[in-house]
């Protein structure tokens, strides 16, 4: 009852004219600034501290959580439009994004990744609402072997990110988790592959081989073209017809949990829960091969999940006092100079605080619905933008946001360098999706696994001693199975088990459908095409 | 005033600071080379690296304090933040030391003396003029609240019986501060600090869930990090590295109270390029020793659990020279200095 009470005195917060006024400019400048390749939710709001510094706290933290959502939903766009993901939750969303955006449904795409960010949202808010506390317990209670089976269980996904050629997506996958090594090595300080250059010693940026192997090898790409293929960039009505929404809302719910409870754990966050996503309702689809070329659910799936996790990542903030990301890392900076303690005992020192920062969530998320909707077809116009323009504008924008993460030129000359191996690996066959899951979970296992080797002495039964560690490690076993039997059933020659974002490169609404039983009149309707078997026309033009 | 509103606003976004620098920086020659004798003003806005991303202690020092001396005309430049992350501060150190511009100052905390130690970073402290040490933290050695462990007395005899007995979590690699703080304190209990099972997590954070999830026996981590946590009773706060007791965590006994003869600073300062003038610093120095007795910034650095604790230039450059020295035998005596195995 009390905290109904301070739930409605929460949104008596946000609602005030004053907050909702900041909440909205929140939104706004977050989705420009995400748009923006390379500028994710930590420079919006690094941008909008010196703005909130001089506001009332709660005013302040609800501002900069607009910004955090807008920049989310703003990353999107990007990814769906240009394929360069302004930040790295937002990549798996470019995998069917990007692909209707090219068979001319990019307001399409565009409505979906909003509606879905706003049911993830809702769903995180909704969760965090009710069980707040209990989730403090759930981020606490995994140990380094669990973020090592959780990591496991990831890379799983590569099978079905893996395109047509498996062994091809594996050794993408290997390269990724390679690259991940570069740097120093957490557990002994020690050097690896950094070559004595010191902007190496942190590692590979995240961020330059995103915007290499996708935005700038789609660069090289269309420029190998010279300018042939590609959608007409025509805006296709926004609306979803009855069916789709029907076809939406399972994947989209199941994102939203997903995400929410990776977005709780530390250090796990909005990238992992949105490839999960996307690779959990890949297996789970009958159309599941028509994902990578368009696939409705595939941008319903990580957009929901990313958005979700974004409110997850708040759980360990608000209730423990600790950053589960860096961007609330830098919230938590920006609370403290506010005067602002978060941790356990925020709830009872500033309920208006707490409350007043979980409605404005709320909030923030209808307001991102009801901004972004009309301006999608705004949005989608860039596509509209002669390619002689558009490209070297791309070019710009990824060098712009590499740049303005570490002020070197060096980083510069990776952009390039990954630019070049994305497009040498698309001519080839190769997938680039499982090269970026390799280097986001790369780490992470890695990581996780030394530490709990550390703390157990060297004994590997330590990962079969925590619960959730042999569950998440049955799961991993268990996952790829389904998807190696369809691909031994159709037999070693048989393709097209979806082919990562590269796929359907100017295809022609509906490629191949792949599995024979995949024929599900579902999928006519929103992947482009029915979905018939074998293996005709990939338009293989590239 | 347009070039102050400019650099003031642009200051936080990576790309416009940039960019601002670059219309800047090519205007006028800067002001270094007069000799000593006259005073010395900077001609040119101020560049204060932070050689991390933002966010972090170091981008919160200073951001905060060039927000104190802006405000508060103590300084007759704009200062512009600029961050220079990568190499655990190599990145940032090799960008000041490169340019030798009296304008080009760096926040600097103690990693400036374990970084050199344990990796090729190329600089060391003795590269860079200190210009003043501002304030310090100290660190927390924290246990769950169900852990059987009571007091700094019982951690210590647990691991003089097996010093590997324990996993013992901070949020720095090995070798950097949390480590040196948890080694060093256990060192002088008598207890070999080879031995010893630190494991190393990205940020406190991370070092602090799981600690409060039992998932490590005990962490060291910045006092102002853990206070939230050990108020809550999530967690056991054995004792502070301090020399007295601390405003953050008044309850808590110091390492000397608990029988250990140790502290550690985790202490924060400003340094610039290596060859400036005695005016030069002379005008730095004023203007910090100035900035710390400002009411704006007692106030923000009371949020932030910042202990003022003021060293001059020279007073500094003495501090340095020794912890440097006691970090290498710490660390030679660990096992982790460069060139060993």
């Amino acid at each position: 009852m009390e905290t109904l009470d301070q739930i409605g005195y929460g949104f008596a917060v946000a609602l005030a004219p004053e907050n909702l006024l900041f909440v909205f400019i929140g939104v706004l400048a977050g989705t420009v600034i995400g748009m923006l390749p390379g500028l994710g939710p930590m420079s919006a709001i690094a941008l909008m501290i010196p703005i909130a510094f001089g506001m009332d706290p709660t005013t302040a933290i609800i501002m900069l959580a607009g910004v955090y959502y807008g920049a989310v939903f703003g990353g999107s766009t990007s990814s769906i439009l240009l394929n360069a993901p302004g930040i790295s939750g937002t990549v798996a969303t470019s995998f069917d994004g990007y692909p209707m955006a090219r068979q001319g449904k990019a307001g399409k795409a565009l409505a979906i990744a909003a509606i879905a960010s706003f049911a993830g949202g809702t769903v995180g808010v909704v969760l965090l609402m009710l069980i707040a506390p209990w989730l403090a317990k759930f981020a606490v209670s995994f140990g380094p072997a669990d973020y090592f089976s959780l990591m496991i269980l990831g890379l799983t996904a590569v099978v079905s990110l893996g395109g047509k050629n498996l062994t091809k997506g594996l050794i993408a996958a290997v390269v990724g988790v390679v690259i991940s090594l570069v740097g120093i090595d957490s557990q002994t300080a020690t050097m690896r592959f950094t070559f004595g250059v010191p902007e190496l010693f942190e590692g590979v940026q995240f961020l330059i081989v995103a915007l290499g192997v996708f935005a700038l090898a789609e660069v090289f790409a269309m420029l190998a073209r010279r300018g042939s293929g590609g959608g007409d960039g025509a805006i296709t009505s926004l609306r979803l017809n009855r069916r789709e929404v029907r076809t939406l809302s399972a994947p989209t719910a199941r994102g939203s949990l997903l995400g929410f409870f990776v977005g709780v754990l530390p250090g796990a966050g909005a990238t992992i829960a949105s490839f999960m996503a996307y690779s959990t309702e890949k297996r789970l689809a009958r159309d599941g091969a028509t994902f990578g070329r368009g696939n409705i659910k595939g941008v319903a799936a990580p957009e929901s999940a990313n958005n979700a996790a974004a409110v997850g990542s708040f759980v360990p903030l608000l209730t423990l006092g600790v950053p589960g990301s860096g961007t609330t890392a830098i919230l938590l900076g920006a609370l403290l100079v506010l005067g602002v303690q978060p941790g356990p005992l925020m709830l009872s020192e500033r309920p208006d605080v707490f409350w007043g920062v979980v409605a404005s969530m709320y909030v923030g998320n209808l307001v991102l619905l009801v901004l972004n909707l009309p301006l999608i077809p705004l949005f989608a116009k860039v596509l509209k933008t002669p390619r002689a323009v558009l490209l070297p504008l791309v070019v710009v924008f990824c060098m712009v946001g590499v740049y303005g993460l570490s002020f070197t030129t060096f980083d510069l000359w990776l952009l390039l360098g990954f630019g070049v191996l994305g497009y040498v690996m698309r001519q080839n066959g190769f997938p680039a999706a499982p090269l970026i899951l390799g280097l986001i979970l790369g780490g992470l296992m890695e990581k996780s696994m030394r530490q709990a080797l550390q703390i157990s002495d060297g004994a590997w039964s330590t990962f079969l001693t925590s619960p959730f560690s042999v569950a998440l490690l049955a799961l991993a076993v268990l996952a790829p199975v389904g998807p190696l039997l369809a691909r031994l059933r159709r037999g070693p020659a048989a393709p097209s088990d979806a082919s990562g974002p590269e796929a359907g490169d100017g295809a022609p609404d509906g490629g191949p459908g792949g599995r024979p039983d995949a024929g599900r009149p579902e999928s006519s309707g929103n992947s482009g095409g029915p979905a018939g078997g074998g293996e005709h026309t990939t338009a293989e033009g590239r | 005033m347009f070039r102050t509103l400019a650099a003031r606003l642009s200051a936080p976004v990576s790309v416009g600071a940039s960019l601002v620098l670059l219309a800047t920086g090519c205007g006028s020659g800067g002001g270094a080379g007069d000799s000593d004798g006259g005073a010395w003003a900077p001609e040119k806005p101020i560049e204060m690296v932070a050689p991390a991303a933002t966010g972090g202690g170091w981008d919160t020092l200073a951001r905060t304090s060039s927000r104190v001396l802006e405000k508060n005309d103590l300084v007759d430049q704009p200062i512009q933040v600029v961050n220079k992350p990568g190499g655990g501060g190599a990145v940032g150190w090799a960008y000041v030391a490169g340019a030798a511009e009296p304008t080009r100052l760096f926040v600097t905390s103690p990693p400036i003396t374990l970084v050199p130690l344990t990796s090729e970073s190329g600089h060391s402290h003795e590269d860079f003029t200190p210009i003043s040490r501002l304030m310090t933290e100290y660190m927390v050695y924290v246990v769950p609240a169900d852990s059987p462990l009571k007091s700094m007395g019982d951690l210590v005899d647990k691991l003089k019986e097996d010093p590997s007995s324990l996993s013992v979590a901070g949020g720095s690699a090995p070798g950097s501060m949390d480590h040196v703080a948890f080694a060093g304190a256990m060192n002088a209990a008598g207890i070999d600090p080879k031995g010893l099972k630190y494991v190393p997590y990205d940020g406190g954070g991370e070092a602090l869930t799981q600690t409060v999830g039992g998932h490590v026996d005990a962490s060291v981590i910045g006092a102002s990090e853990a206070a939230g946590l050990v108020e809550s009773g999530d967690l056991r706060a054995l004792a502070v590295s301090a020399p007295e007791r601390t405003d953050t965590l008044p309850e808590v006994p110091t390492l000397r109270e608990e029988g250990v003869d140790y502290t550690y600073d985790l202490w924060r300062g400003v340094m610039g390029p290596g060859d400036m003038t005695d005016a030069q610093v002379a005008y730095y120095e004023k203007a910090y020793k100035r900035m710390l007795e400002q009411k704006q910034w007692k106030s923000e650095a009371k949020k932030l659990g910042w202990e003022t604790s003021y060293m001059d230039s020279d007073e500094f450059g003495s501090f340095l020279d020794k912890s440097s020295e006691d970090a290498e035998k710490l660390l030679g005596e660990i096992g982790l200095q460069k060139g060993q195995g």
